[in-house]
């Protein structure tokens, strides 16, 4: 029942829409809680027990620390500063217990399900290198949906609970609903406690502008995943698959068309959850900002992904870098090789895990581990040419300025970006690098327009509806950069013009989707993640 | 003030630190200019940041830095 389905589009949803509107509003969070586990239910059954065990972990842990804070509060009135600092040492202390058992519990389970058999197999390997013959066996765990997105949001309420940013909730009702929101169960966006879990308690009335306007972006999504994405699935799959049999232009082509694929798909499913979430008014934070207009592969992370991006920001990167250890560190080499040089090493200490992290939380697979080390030695080499740039953009104030420069910049991007895509999507790192090597070694464009292309499952009609789909995505992400709010504009239409936009949005996946004869349902690519 | 002033300047002197409240919301400082100016902080200051401090609300202008550096003071 996956969002994108006609089961979760014309079944599900209207029958939770109807339910909650029907219902008292007291009653509103309930039916949004009982649609999450019956949601969650209908893909992993028994397991939704973790989700459960992962709300009684992150609930008891915030409670405990704010009490310890509270009591803290009382305690330090009428004391000496000194003792003050002497007594919050200790309590910091015994918090920070608390939040690391809660996150150990976390991120062990996710660890053992998801990564347990990658560390043995490895492992293994390893000993048998060394000739030492045992290792661990591999056990088969059943993953349910969605851990990789529920446990970074449990995580980040322990955290921020921890932090002093919000209060724990006594509310278990309420901290269950933010952990089990139907539309971010498989996908995300893994949204922060302060930025969901009052509105959906609220249980606010349905509204027509709420409705309508949810069901647009609704269909924008599946425009974006029926038409595009679902349409390259084969294409992608099939120059992934038999690489070897393929010229450079053809992987070349293959790696864009997977970017593209991935974009589309994943974006088009985040249209489709924040608008379903828009519906029960519920604003979910936005996980994509027109990525592909990015200078620098930095400013790229900033806008794919974001709410992963700025997880890892919050709760990896600032930690890493605002520690003991790194500050040391950084003050070290800024004595000795000034405030560059300390800015690559305190740098290069907090990303290195942010992106291993980032790379292994896509899967247990070392072509997402090379993926993540790709952008760290991206965006160190960044950081560590900083002086050259800065100088070349002081020496060159007019050209850094001029407009064909920021096309240069958004297209070295775009093709860093597809490399990376392209370790992303290969089957290992080593087959990666043989297709870059082809690409680069042997690409004869007239190869696009020679046999094998029509082998592939694309033909004309699909190349150039694809095309005519890319561009109307792309021109749409331009306005929205300019700010520009289709939606809104949409709205204020005239009626007849108005429900001519609808239908021609449901008309345009009804005859353009790629589905039926000869096209497969295309599972939700990061609800494998 | 007139120090942060002067830090600021020194990481990145192309901004009116004075009117602008939208140093994170705009991107005009990033993650890594926000980590100069934390060590910059610490150092000017001697007070000390945690990574609960790292939210917009306290970088988004000169004035915000400003209110936080002075409750790290005061929390000693």
């Amino acid at each position: 029942m996956a969002y994108h389905t006609l089961l979760f589009l014309l079944v599900f949803l209207p029958l939770v829409l109807l339910i909650y509107q029907i219902m008292p509003r007291k009653f509103r969070p309930a039916v949004l809680l009982a649609a999450g586990y019956a949601f969650f239910f209908s893909f992993s059954r028994f397991l939704f027990v973790y989700l459960i065990g992962a709300t009684i972990v992150m609930y008891a842990a915030g409670l405990l620390v704010d009490r310890m804070q509270q009591r803290f509060k009382e305690q330090k009135k009428g004391m000496e500063r000194a003792a003050v600092k002497t007594l919050k040492k200790r309590v910091t202390a015994r918090e920070r217990w608390v939040v690391a058992g809660g996150v150990v519990l976390l991120v062990g389970v996710l660890a053992v399900v998801k990564y347990y058999n990658f560390f043995a197999q490895n492992l293994t390997e390893l000993l048998h290198l060394f000739s030492i013959e045992g290792g661990l066996k591999t056990v088969t765990f059943l993953q349910p949906i969605g851990i990789s997105f529920y446990t970074l949001q449990a995580v980040s309420y322990i955290v921020d609970v921890y932090e002093g940013k919000i209060r724990a909730d006594r509310n278990f009702g309420r901290v269950a609903l933010y952990m089990a929101f139907f539309p971010q169960i498989m996908e995300g966006p893994i949204a922060r406690y302060e930025q969901t879990a009052a509105a959906l308690w609220q249980g606010a009335p349905l509204s027509y502008r709420n409705v309508s306007m949810g069901a647009q972006r609704i269909l924008w999504g599946l425009f974006k995943k029926i038409v595009i994405a679902d349409r390259l699935n084969v294409v992608v799959a099939d120059i992934f698959t038999y690489y070897q049999n393929y010229d450079g232009a053809i992987l070349a082509l293959g790696a864009v068309a997977y970017t593209t694929q991935l974009y589309n798909e994943f974006s088009g499913c985040m249209d489709i959850v924040i608008g379903t979430a828009e519906m029960f008014g519920v604003t979910l934070p936005e996980n994509f900002r027109q990525p592909f207009l990015s200078k620098n592969v930095s400013e790229f992370w900033r806008r794919w992904h974001v709410t992963l991006g700025a997880w890892l920001k919050d709760y990896i990167f600032y930690p890493v870098s605002l520690s003991g250890w790194v500050k040391k560190l950084g003050n070290r080499t800024k004595e000795r090789f000034g405030k560059h040089g300390a800015k690559i090493v305190v740098s290069a200490a907090a990303l290195f895990p942010v992106w291993l992290i980032n790379g292994l939380w896509h899967g247990p697979q070392w072509s997402y581990i090379f993926f993540g080390m790709y952008y760290f030695v991206l965006i160190m080499a960044g950081i560590v040419f900083e002086p050259l740039t800065a100088r070349f953009h002081e020496r060159h104030q007019n050209l850094a300025a001029h407009k064909g420069f920021m096309v240069f910049q958004i297209v070295r991007t775009t093709i860093l970006v597809v490399i990376g895509e392209l370790f992303f999507r290969a089957p290992g790192p080593r087959q990666g690098l043989v297709m870059l090597k082809q690409i680069l070694t042997n690409f004869h464009i007239s190869a696009l327009f020679s046999a094998p292309m029509a082998e592939l499952g694309l033909d004309i009609h699909d190349a150039v509806l694809i095309f005519a789909a890319v561009a109307i995505v792309f021109v749409v992400g331009l306005l929205h950069e300019k700010g520009v709010h289709i939606r809104e504009r949409i709205e204020k239409f005239p009626t007849p013009l108005r429900w001519c936009s609808y239908y021609a949005l449901i008309l345009g996946n009804l005859i353009f989707g790629a589905y039926g004869d000869g096209y497969l349902e295309v599972d939700l690519i990061y609800a494998n993640f | 003030m007139e120090e942060l002033l002067e830090i600021l300047e020194e990481i990145n002197p192309d901004v009116d630190y004075e009117t602008c409240t939208t140093l994170i919301d705009d991107h005009i400082l990033d993650s890594f200019a926000i980590l100069s100016l934390v060590s910059e902080l610490e150092d000017a200051f001697d007070v000390q940041v945690s990574p609960g401090d790292m939210v917009a609300e306290n970088f988004n202008s000169a004035e915000a830095i400003w209110n936080m550096v002075k409750r790290l003071e005061e929390e000693g």
